[in-house]
C-alpha cells in the first residue's frame, strides 16, 4: 500500500513537471514526414525550445504531437522550425539544401512537393501512365527472374531466412529456364554474362538457413539482377537503392519496386536504413 | 467671318480649359496628417516603449505620384521633440527634416507642416531624423508612382502590382542605452550573438594563432554588425502572406531598409530575383539570386511565382545572420529558402589580420576593391567559400591569391548582386561645362572606443565644406576603417563611377566596404545645409558626418538662430556615456565610474577595503586621447589613500623611491598606451616626485562568458582576477590583489 502511495506521489511529481514546464500549453497533433529514428531525433530537437514548445513524433504514423505555450508561439512557429531542419509538414515544404543535407537514411519521399508539381501538370503525368501500358500484354520471360528476385528481397527484408532460401531456389530455376530465343538482342547478351553468377548466388542462398550468408550473396545477386534490368523494359518503375553500413561500409545495393526504403541487409535492425541511388522507369 | 470667330474663341477657351485643367493636374496637393505619439509594444517577450504614428510602426506608407505637392502635417504628440526626413527627395533645403540644421526641431503638443513638389518618381523612405527615434519605430515607406504619360514607363515594369516593404529591426533594449553600451566596448552583444570569439573557440576551431594575432594587432572581436537585434520585420511583422498571387504572376517589391543598423540579405524561395530600381532610380534590370540591401538603401525587384498551391518565402535576413523576416508570396504550403549559414568568425579574423597593419591602416595588398564586387566577408560565407571543415583553403588553391579570391561571383555558381551590376536605362551623365570640385573623404574609425569620423574629424570637429552652385561635386571616399558603412547624401543624388560611363547608376546611398575606394559626383543645384552622413544611426549619432553648404546662399527662415542650433547639432557627438562598476567582494569594494566621449575620458577608480590595513584609495583620471586609433592618451591624476602600516612598515617601489605616510594625496601627470595584445601600459609622475608604472588588461576574452584581467606595477604591487558574465549587469568576480588578498563577490556594472 505504501509502495502504490510512494508511486502515486511520483507519478503525479512526473505529470505536474512536464505540465509546468510548458505555461498556457496548447496541443496539437501536426503531420511532419520523415523516416526513422534520426529523423525522429532531428525532427523533436528542433521543433522543441524550453518552457515554450514540445514535440513528440512517431516515425510510422508521421504524426507528431505539439504541446507549446500559445501566447508566446504556436504550432507554426514550431513546423517552420523543423521545415529549417529538413522536414515538410502540411504547412511548410523545407528548404531545397536542408533536405539535400539530411542523412541518406532520411531522405524521406517528398509527397507535399511532388503532390504540388504533379497537380500543375496532370495532362503529362497521365500520359507517361498510358504508354507503359502496353508492354505490359506481351510478357517478357525475364519477368519472373525478376519476380523471384524481389520474393527473396522481401524475405530477407524479413529476415526469413527459409522463405529466402525457398525462394532463391526458385530464382535459379527462373535463370535455367528462360529460353535465349525469346530474348531481344541487347538482352541476350547481358544475359548470357550475369547468368551463371546469378544461378551461383541464388543456388547458395537456397542452400543455407543462414541469413548473413544470404545477405552476402545477395549483394552480388541484386548488382547483377540490376544489370539485367537496367537494359529490360519492366512493367513497373523500380528503385535501385544503397546501404552505406553494409559489408564493413563498402556499402551494397538492392532493386525495390517501392520508392520507400526496406532495407534487406539489416532487416528491423535498421529497417529505414538507405536511400534511393537510381530510378529505373519503365 | 462671324464662324470664324467663334470657332477660333472656342478654340481659344478650350484651350484656356485644357491649360488650366493640366495646371490643376500638377498642383495637384496630396495631404498626410501624421500623429506622433508614444506606444507600448510586445515584439520580443517584453512590453516596451516604441513610437506609432497614427497608431501604427511601421509608419503609414505616403504615396504621391510625380507632379503633386507634398503637404505633410506632423502633430506631436510626444513629450519630447522629432523631426521627419524625407530620404533620397529632392526637395528644397528647409523641407529637408535634420533638426538645428534645416529646421528647428518640433517641439511636443506642436504641429509642423512639411511642403514640397514631388519631381521625382521611385521607392523612398522617411523616417525621424531627431535622436534615436528611427530604431524604435520612425520609419515608413514614400512611395512616388510615375505619371502614366512618362517617357521612361517601362512596359512589364513599371505597371506590374507594387507592394512596398519596409525592412527594420527590434532590441528590447532602449536605444540611448544600446548607444551607451556600444560606446563602453561591453560585448554583452557579442555573447547574445555567440560571436565572442574568445580563445577557448578559437582552439576549439583551430585558430589560436588567429586570435594571438589579433589581440597582438590590438584589435577586439569583430562582427559584422555591432548590434545584436531580438527581431528583424518586414513591414513590422516576422512573417507576412500575400494571397492574392497566383502562378506566373510577378510582383514588384519596392524594398526600402529602414533598419537602423542592419543589412538584410534578400533571398527568394521561387528563384531569381530581378532588380529594376535602386534608391528611387531606374536600373536596367538584372538577374541575381541575392542581394544585400545596406542600411537606408532602397531597391525595387520583380519575384514571379512558379506555381500555383505553393507559396515561396521570400527571406530577409540580417547581415550577422542571427535573425530572419519572411515574406510568403502566392497561396498554399510555404516553401521555404535555403537558410543562410552562420558565419564562419575566425577565418574572418584571419582575413582581418592579413589587412590590418600595427599602426591600424589598412592594406588592401594591392587590389583596388570599390564597388562591393570583392567582399573580403566571402571568407566568412560558408555557402561560397565551403564549411568550416573543408575551410576556403580548398578553394584558394584554385583561385590561388589572385583578384578572385574575395569575388563571390566567381567563387561560386551563387550571383550575388555588387555595385558594378547597376546601370542606368538613362544618360546620367553631368554636363562637361561645369567647373569641378574634388573631395577626397577617408572614412575613418575604432571599435575599442566605438569612435566613427571622416579623416579622423567627428561633425563637431570639422568645418561646413562649401561648394557652389552650378559646379559639379566629386567625392573619392577610400574606407580606412574595420566596418563597411552606408555613407548617405541629403537633397542629391550622385552618380555612382562603376564602369558603366554615361549610364552610371544615380544613387543617394553607398554602401562602402573597408579598403574600398569609390568615386561618386554630383551636380550642385539646390542651395542649403546638406547632411552627408553614415545611415548607421549609432554611427551618425558619433559624429561620422559632414555638412555640405552652398557659398553665399541665402539663411534658412526656420533656423532663426544659427549659432544655437550648431551648438545643439554638434552636442550629438559630443556627449558623454556614462559606465559603472562595483565589485561587492569578500576582501574589500572595487570600482570605477567613467564619463567618455569622442575624445575625452574621465574616470574615477576604487578599491575600498573593510580596514584600515587594508586600506582605501582611489585615482581620478582626466585624460584625452591624441591618435587616431586612440592608443594613447595622456591624463592628470588626483590620488587619494589611506593605510594604516605598522611601525617602521615603509613601501618602497622598485626604484627605491619610499612613501612613509599613512595618508597621501598626490597629484600626477601621466600618460597610458595600448600595447600588443591590448595591454595597457600607464606611467604617471606625481608632485612629490614618485613614479609609477604599470601594465595591465582587462577582459581577456577566455571562454564565451569567462573574462580573464590583471594588473601590476612598479610599486610591487599586482593583481589578479577571473570575471563570469551572468548578463548584462552582473558577474560573478574572484581576484587576488597584493593589498588585500583574495576576494570573491558579484560585480554589477552599468
Amino acid at each position: 500500500m505504501k509502495s502504490i502511495n510512494i508511486l502515486i506521489a511520483v507519478l503525479l511529481l512526473c505529470t505536474s513537471t512536464i505540465t509546468a514546464q510548458i505555461r498556457n500549453a496548447a496541443t496539437a497533433t501536426v503531420k511532419i514526414y520523415g523516416n526513422c529514428e534520426i529523423c525522429e531525433n532531428t525532427i523533436e530537437k528542433a521543433g522543441n525550445i524550453k518552457k515554450q514548445a514540445s514535440v513528440n513524433w512517431d516515425k510510422d504514423s508521421k504524426l507528431a504531437t505539439v504541446i507549446f505555450d500559445s501566447t508566446i508561439t504556436s504550432s507554426d512557429d514550431i513546423l517552420k522550425r523543423i521545415a529549417i531542419a529538413g522536414y515538410d509538414s502540411d504547412v511548410y515544404l523545407a528548404p531545397d539544401k536542408s533536405y539535400a543535407s539530411l542523412p541518406d537514411c532520411c531522405r524521406y519521399e517528398r509527397v507535399n512537393k511532388t503532390a504540388s508539381h504533379q497537380s500543375m501538370k496532370p495532362g503529362e503525368s497521365h500520359s507517361v501512365h498510358t504508354k507503359g501500358e502496353s508492354p505490359l500484354q506481351q510478357v517478357n520471360p525475364l519477368y519472373k527472374v525478376f519476380e523471384e528476385y524481389f520474393a527473396v528481397k522481401d524475405a530477407l527484408v524479413k529476415a526469413d531466412e527459409s522463405t529466402a532460401s525457398a525462394k532463391a531456389k526458385d530464382l535459379d530455376a527462373a535463370v535455367n529456364s528462360i529460353k535465349m530465343s525469346a530474348l531481344a538482342e541487347n538482352e541476350h547478351e547481358v544475359f548470357m554474362k550475369v547468368m551463371k553468377d546469378i544461378s551461383f548466388d541464388a543456388e547458395h542462398i537456397g542452400d543455407t538457413k543462414d541469413v548473413g550468408h544470404q545477405r552476402d550473396h545477395f549483394t552480388s545477386l541484386s548488382k547483377n539482377i540490376y544489370e539485367l534490368l537496367k537494359i529490360t523494359k519492366f512493367k513497373v518503375t523500380v528503385y535501385y537503392q544503397h546501404c552505406p553500413m553494409f559489408n564493413n561500409g563498402k556499402g551494397a545495393n538492392w532493386l525495390s519496386k517501392e520508392n520507400t526504403i526496406k532495407n534487406p541487409y539489416y532487416g528491423a535492425q535498421m529497417l529505414t536504413c538507405g536511400k534511393t541511388v537510381e530510378t529505373i522507369q519503365q | 467671318m462671324d464662324i470664324q470667330n467663334i470657332s477660333s474663341k472656342k478654340v481659344l477657351s478650350l484651350v484656356l480649359f485644357l491649360i488650366i485643367t493640366q495646371l490643376s493636374f500638377a498642383q495637384k496637393v496630396v495631404r498626410y496628417d501624421l500623429y506622433v505619439k508614444d506606444t507600448l509594444v510586445n515584439y520580443a517577450g517584453k512590453v516596451k516603449r516604441a513610437i506609432a504614428v497614427n497608431g501604427q510602426i511601421p509608419m503609414p506608407t505616403l504615396t504621391f505620384t510625380q507632379g503633386d505637392t507634398a503637404e505633410i502635417y506632423v502633430h506631436n504628440e510626444l513629450k519630447e521633440s522629432t523631426s521627419l526626413h524625407w530620404h533620397g527627395v529632392f526637395l528644397p533645403n528647409q523641407e529637408d527634416g535634420v533638426p538645428y540644421l534645416t529646421q528647428m526641431p518640433i517641439e511636443p503638443g506642436t504641429t509642423h507642416q512639411y511642403r514640397f513638389p514631388v519631381i521625382q518618381n521611385g521607392t523612398h523612405w522617411y523616417h525621424s531624423h531627431s535622436g534615436l527615434q528611427e530604431q524604435i519605430g520612425m520609419y515608413g515607406s514614400m512611395i512616388f508612382k510615375k505619371k502614366q504619360n512618362d517617357p521612361t514607363f517601362r512596359r512589364g515594369i513599371d505597371d506590374l502590382p507594387t507592394v512596398p516593404v519596409i525592412l527594420s529591426e527590434w532590441t528590447n533594449i532602449n536605444p540611448d542605452n544600446v548607444h551607451r553600451i556600444l560606446h563602453n566596448a561591453n560585448d554583452w552583444f557579442a555573447i547574445k550573438k555567440g560571436a565572442t570569439q574568445s580563445y577557448a573557440e578559437a582552439i576549439r576551431e583551430k585558430h589560436f594563432n588567429t586570435k594571438l594575432k589579433n589581440e597582438w594587432k590590438r584589435m577586439l572581436a569583430m562582427d559584422v554588425s555591432d548590434v545584436y537585434y531580438e527581431k528583424v520585420m518586414m513591414n513590422g511583422t516576422t512573417n507576412e502572406q500575400l494571397t492574392q498571387f497566383k502562378a506566373g504572376d510577378k510582383i514588384r517589391l519596392q524594398i526600402s531598409n529602414g533598419g537602423a543598423s542592419t543589412y538584410f540579405w534578400l533571398t527568394y524561395a521561387g528563384g531569381k530575383i530581378t532588380v529594376v530600381a535602386n534608391d528611387g532610380n531606374d536600373v536596367e534590370p538584372v538577374e541575381v539570386d541575392r542581394l544585400l540591401i545596406a542600411v537606408s538603401e532602397t531597391y525595387d525587384i520583380i519575384l514571379t511565382i512558379p506555381e500555383n498551391r505553393i507559396s515561396y518565402e521570400l527571406l530577409a535576413t540580417s547581415e550577422d545572420r542571427t535573425q530572419s523576416a519572411s515574406l510568403y508570396l502566392g497561396e498554399g504550403i510555404r516553401q521555404l529558402s535555403d537558410r543562410l549559414p552562420r558565419l564562419k568568425y575566425f577565418e574572418g579574423m584571419k582575413m582581418m589580420n592579413g589587412m590590418m597593419k600595427m599602426n591600424g591602416d589598412l592594406d588592401d595588398m594591392g587590389m583596388k576593391m570599390s564597388l562591393n564586387q570583392m567582399d573580403m566577408n566571402v571568407v566568412m560565407y560558408p555557402e561560397i567559400t565551403g564549411d568550416k571543415k573543408s575551410s576556403a583553403s580548398g578553394h584558394r588553391s584554385h583561385t590561388g591569391h589572385g583578384e578572385n579570391q574575395y569575388n563571390a561571383n566567381a567563387l561560386s555558381d551563387i550571383v550575388t548582386l555588387n555595385y558594378a551590376m547597376l546601370k542606368s536605362p538613362e544618360n546620367t551623365s553631368l554636363s562637361p561645362d561645369a567647373a569641378v570640385k574634388e573631395l577626397r573623404f577617408e572614412l575613418t574609425g575604432n571599435m575599442n572606443r566605438y569612435v566613427w569620423s571622416i579623416d579622423n574629424k567627428v561633425v563637431s570637429e570639422a568645418d561646413k565644406i562649401l561648394i557652389k552652385k552650378g559646379e559639379t561635386v566629386r567625392i573619392i571616399l577610400y574606407n580606412n576603417s574595420m566596418m563597411r558603412h552606408p555613407m548617405h547624401l541629403h537633397g542629391h543624388d550622385f552618380r555612382v563611377l562603376n564602369g558603366q560611363g554615361d549610364y552610371a547608376p544615380l544613387k543617394n546611398v553607398i554602401d562602402i566596404m573597408p579598403m574600398e575606394t569609390d568615386t561618386l559626383e554630383f551636380a550642385a543645384n539646390v542651395e542649403g545645409d546638406w547632411f552627408f552622413h553614415c545611415h548607421i544611426l549609432y554611427h551618425m549619432m558619433s559624429g561620422m558626418g559632414r555638412i555640405f553648404t552652398y557659398e553665399n546662399q541665402s539663411p534658412n527662415p526656420l533656423i532663426p538662430d544659427p549659432k544655437y542650433a550648431q551648438r545643439k547639432l554638434f552636442a550629438d557627438d559630443r556627449m558623454f556615456h556614462f559606465m559603472a562598476q562595483n565589485d561587492f567582494a569578500t576582501n574589500g569594494n572595487d570600482g570605477s565610474v567613467m564619463l567618455q566621449n569622442t575624445r575625452w575620458s574621465i574616470g574615477t577608480e576604487w578599491r575600498l577595503g573593510y580596514n584600515s590595513m587594508h586600506g582605501y584609495e582611489t585615482e581620478t583620471h582626466i585624460g584625452r586621447y591624441l591618435n587616431r586609433m586612440q592608443w594613447l592618451m595622456v591624463f592628470v591624476g588626483f590620488d587619494w589613500r589611506y593605510r594604516k602600516m605598522g611601525i617602521d612598515e615603509h613601501e618602497k617601489n622598485i626604484f627605491g623611491q619610499q612613501n612613509k605616510k599613512d595618508s597621501r594625496s598626490a597629484v600626477s601627470l601621466g600618460f597610458m598606451y595600448t600595447l600588443p595584445m591590448l595591454v595597457n601600459f600607464q606611467a604617471e609622475v606625481y608632485h612629490d616626485g614618485i613614479v609609477r608604472l604599470s601594465l595591465m588588461r582587462e577582459d581577456i576574452p577566455v571562454s564565451k562568458r569567462l573574462r580573464a584581467g590583471f594588473m601590476l606595477n612598479t610599486d610591487k604591487e599586482y593583481m589578479v582576477e577571473l570575471n563570469y558574465i551572468f548578463n548584462r549587469f552582473m558577474r560573478a568576480r574572484t581576484h587576488y590583489d597584493s593589498d588585500m588578498g583574495f576576494g570573491v563577490g558579484l560585480a554589477l556594472n552599468y
